[in-house]
């Protein structure tokens, strides 16, 4: 009856004991690198929003018009404290897959590992956007200023042609950064801004002989929009 | 004075030690000019041996790299003093041909000059254009008169012009300068200026030279300095200035940018200055002024008005970040009742006060901000004309002293603006700002 107790009910008792002392330790760990990993987020997230408060990061956002193009995204925070949540929810993810790996269980382990590859590229291309996204906007104006200054009829078609054209390419970079349809985009993008270029120059050359004449001949010989020269002195 | 000297060329170098030191200096900066420079060195030579026949002097051409011998011209330029009824010039007269170092444009031109002065430990210098059709000797007198006898720093020059000559002096430069400074200096960009040596050497001082004073900027740039730093300022009349037909590579954008960059960047550095003055004074002029006949000017002002009604269509979400609410509601009532462009003496001056501010809160990138304000120059100038043409010269300088009224009475604006903290500049083109009326949470100027 003892034997039987035993073998029954006492050993896989014990082995359940045997695999949880195996596993406390990593569950600890696990606890504690989860709570050690909020505590850093929580941390990093006051310490650089409040930098960059002080730097002025939202100030330059402003003057760049990442502001308003938040605002006109639907997002109503300001760039620092956006940045601040931001790295919160990324030290998470990483005390997160750190926390899983210290379970050390292979399928676990092998998604972390595949996670954390990944991450880089996101950064990247998360990058990439933003950088095109307040290089586009920078152009665009300084485009759309200087065209209004050459006296260019179609200077906002200019500048938004601009400020599309630099983000079609930002965007193209960031998917390309990403792996998603490689080919597909370069080719597509390659194929769409080719296309746009020839017919854009097919247009001037057939349909608008005379403004590519008119244009040119304000560039060059520097004639004013009636034609007439002016001899008023600025200076 | 600086321990960074400005670098010069070997040559000028060895000219300068064999020179040794000078009373006078007048330097003429150039830029492919071989059709006039020849005519400014023979006067600038006459005018130094008929009225400072015993002083040392020398005359130094700063020039940006000319292709069709400008230095070559200067240096061959001979003058028969015998025609001029001068017997008794008993100096040399020292010629330095020199290229300069540094950006592109007239304000480095004259940092060299600045330097040969400074080294020469010259008592007083005059700088004059190298396009003058209309120099005589007597400017060279004028401009270094008052400085050696009777003890000024600076001397602007006073011409006649035609009324639509200088507009930008007209509508911009001189109410602006006026209205901050309390000096009625006429001409503040005039392009001929006297001024003592030690003027000169406050001027190497400034770390400005790789800013817009380095191009256009240098002009306005001295005048405003001058003044900013106590110097005791006069004018003298020079009669009518005439010089080259302008150049139609020349790029009005970037020439309003470097002056008017120049200007706001002068009272970012002199806010401590200009705040205080609350009226402005009149400036001794020196000379026998007389009527003279200027050259006419063909002004088209439909080309203006067209680029302006441009801009407003354009650039008015630009607009709207710089200007007051008031200011920009005011800007499209006026122009959509008139059939040409209508920007009144009050409605320009909350104009170039708000770019002004706009300016010092950085609200948009400055390079932005400045080549933004072209069109609404242009519309200005086109309302000025309209305005104007049936007056005489006369009867138009009277129209600018009434606009330089403007600026000064709406002074109060200014420094209200430039006080007000920014907190969420233009975030959206319809949110609200905080208008002429918003009142505390002011930051003092220095």
């Amino acid at each position: 009856m003892n034997d039987l107790i035993e073998q029954a009910l006492l050993a896989p008792l014990e082995l359940l004991g045997r695999h949880l002392l195996e596993v406390l330790p990593n569950l600890v760990a696990m606890g504690i690198l989860l709570l050690g990993g909020l505590l850093a987020a929580w941390l990093s997230n006051v310490s650089v929003e409040r930098l960059l408060r002080v730097i002025g990061l939202d100030h330059l956002s402003n003057r760049l018009g990442v502001t308003t193009a938040l605002l006109r995204a639907g997002i109503k925070t300001d760039p620092s404290r956006l940045i601040g949540r931001t790295l919160y929810w990324a030290v998470v993810l990483f005390a997160s897959i750190a926390a899983l790996s210290a379970l050390n269980l292979a399928p676990i382990n092998q998604f972390a590992h595949s996670m954390l590859a990944y991450v880089p590229h996101l950064v990247t291309a998360g990058v990439i956007l933003l950088a095109g996204y307040v290089c586009s906007n920078f152009a665009s104006q300084a485009i759309l200023i200087a065209a209004v200054n050459a006296g260019l009829p179609p200077a906002r078609l200019i500048a938004n042609c601009s400020r599309w054209g630099l983000q079609l390419l930002a965007g193209a970079m960031a998917l390309e950064q990403l792996g998603i349809a490689q080919h597909i985009v370069v080719v597509g993008f390659g194929i769409t801004w080719g296309g746009i270029v020839l017919a854009a120059a097919i247009a001037f050359g057939f349909g608008a002989t005379d403004l590519a004449k008119e244009f040119l001949d304000r560039r060059v010989v520097r004639r004013n929009r009636s034609g007439e020269m002016d001899d008023l002195r600025h200076w | 004075m600086s321990l960074d000297r400005t670098p010069l060329a070997p040559a000028t170098d060895t000219c300068l030690r064999e020179i040794g030191s000078a009373d006078i200096v007048v330097g003429i900066p150039s830029y492919n000019n071989a059709d006039t420079v020849g005519h400014v060195v023979r006067a600038v030579s006459a005018g130094l041996a008929k009225y400072f026949p015993d002083r040392r002097a020398v005359l130094v051409n700063s020039d940006g790299g000319s292709s069709d011998d400008t230095s070559g011209v200067v240096a061959r330029t001979a003058v028969d003093y015998r025609h001029l009824l001068i017997a008794d010039r008993q100096s040399v007269l020292h010629r330095i041909v020199t290229p300069y170092h540094g950006a592109p444009g007239k304000g480095s031109a004259i940092r060299t000059i600045f330097e040969i002065a400074a080294r020469l430990r010259a008592e007083a210098c005059a700088v004059v254009d190298a396009d003058l059709r209309s120099i005589s000797p007597e400017w060279i007198d004028m401009l270094l008169r008052p400085i050696l006898d009777e003890g000024y720093d600076y001397v602007a020059p006073f011409y006649l012009r035609h009324k639509y000559d200088g507009t930008i002096t007209n509508s911009l430069a001189y109410p602006l300068t006026r209205a901050l400074y309390g000096k009625r200096i006429r001409q503040p960009i005039g392009g001929e200026f006297g001024f003592s040596g030690a003027l000169a050497s406050h001027y190497l001082d400034q770390h400005v030279w790789e800013s817009e004073v380095a191009r256009f900027g240098i002009d306005i740039w001295m005048t405003t300095e001058a003044i900013a730093s106590g110097a005791n300022v006069c004018q003298s009349f020079l009669g009518a200035k005439i010089h080259n037909p302008k150049d139609p590579a020349a790029d009005l954008s970037a020439m309003l940018r470097q002056v008017v960059g120049s200007l706001f960047a002068s009272m970012e550095q002199h806010t401590g200055v200009w705040s205080r003055i609350e009226e402005s004074h009149p400036v001794p002029v020196f000379g026998f002024p007389y009527e003279v006949g200027v050259e006419p000017v063909h002004v088209n002002v439909e080309g203006m008005v067209s680029h302006f009604r441009q801009g407003l269509r354009d650039l008015a979400p630009i607009w709207k970040q710089l200007l007051a609410e008031d200011t920009m509601q005011r800007l499209y009532d006026a122009n959509h009742r008139e059939q040409a462009a209508c920007i009144a003496d009050d409605l320009w001056v909350r104009l170039v006060y708000d770019a002004a501010a706009a300016y010092h809160h950085q609200i948009l990138p400055r390079e932005h901000l400045l080549k933004s304000l072209t069109p609404l120059y242009l519309g200005r100038t086109a309302s000025f004309v309209l305005a104007t043409q049936g007056l005489t010269s006369a009867e138009a300088e009277q129209t600018i002293e009434q606009l330089c009224r403007t600026f000064e009475t709406h002074k109060p604006y200014l420094i209200e603006r430039w006080n007000q903290r920014t907190r969420q500049p233009a975030v959206s083109a319809s949110s609200p700002r905080t208008g002429a009326s918003a009142g505390g949470d002011h930051e003092r100027p220095d």
